[in-house]
């Protein structure tokens, strides 16, 4: 019990790290838009910014969402919430914005090749999220069906 | 579906929840889901209890019912 309460106060450590680390992202946005748009894609017109720095901060706001999230998840299976519904829903709504992260990457990819790389990493976390939300589901249905057992 | 007549046994017999849930050893709580049709399964030891303690046949508790 003790090793696992470990697990989740690091765990949501490294979450308000990675939130930092988008919060730096999002200040210094401008910069690191300009350098993939110049630099990587090698482009350089206006439009190609415009649209990549679009496709930028819509990414960061869902990984905002994603990683807020799993700090509330984190939070409730440290209060000792595990089979409940609000998880379920928690996991939904990380996993439906990794997809929507997936499909920001994909038209980001049109400027920038390497951002197809990252919409397929999406996409993958998506369906490995959702995967432990379906195994989730079946143990609290397991559960609620061994509470009402009397 | 399965209905459960536990209510009826008991006014039969004249024993209250509270009585009956001690004698079974489950919750009133427990009775109680029993009793309002919410419970998902019945262990045979909790029937077993039930109809020692009402001095009846599962039969007398447990109906079926077309939905």
């Amino acid at each position: 019990m003790k090793y696992q309460s470990i697990i989740i106060r690091w765990s949501k450590i490294a979450t308000l790290l990675f939130i930092a680390m988008v919060l730096v992202g999002d200040i210094f946005g401008f910069i690191i838009t300009q350098y993939i748009c110049y630099i990587w894609a090698a482009k350089f017109d206006a439009v190609s910014l415009a649209g990549l720095s679009v496709v930028y901060y819509l990414g960061t706001v869902g990984t905002y969402v994603i990683l807020f999230s799993l700090l509330k998840l984190l939070s409730n299976m440290g209060k000792d919430i595990v089979f409940e519904r609000t998880n379920i829903k928690l996991m939904n709504i990380i996993a439906y914005t990794f997809v929507a992260v997936a499909l920001d990457c994909l038209v980001g990819g049109f400027i920038w090749s390497g951002s197809f790389i990252l919409a397929v990493l999406a996409l993958f976390l998506a369906l490995v999220v959702q995967s432990v939300r379906v195994v989730f589901d079946k143990a609290i249905t397991m559960k609620e069906e061994l509470d009402l057992t009397i | 579906m399965i209905i459960v007549n536990i209510d009826v046994m008991m006014a039969k017999r004249k024993i209250s929840s509270g009585e009956l849930a001690q004698k079974i050893g489950i919750t009133p709580a427990n009775l109680s889901i029993l009793k309002n049709q919410k419970a998902k399964a019945v262990r045979f030891s909790t029937l077993n209890d039930i109809c020692k303690a009402l001095d009846c046949q599962p039969g007398d508790i447990l109906e079926y019912k077309e939905d």
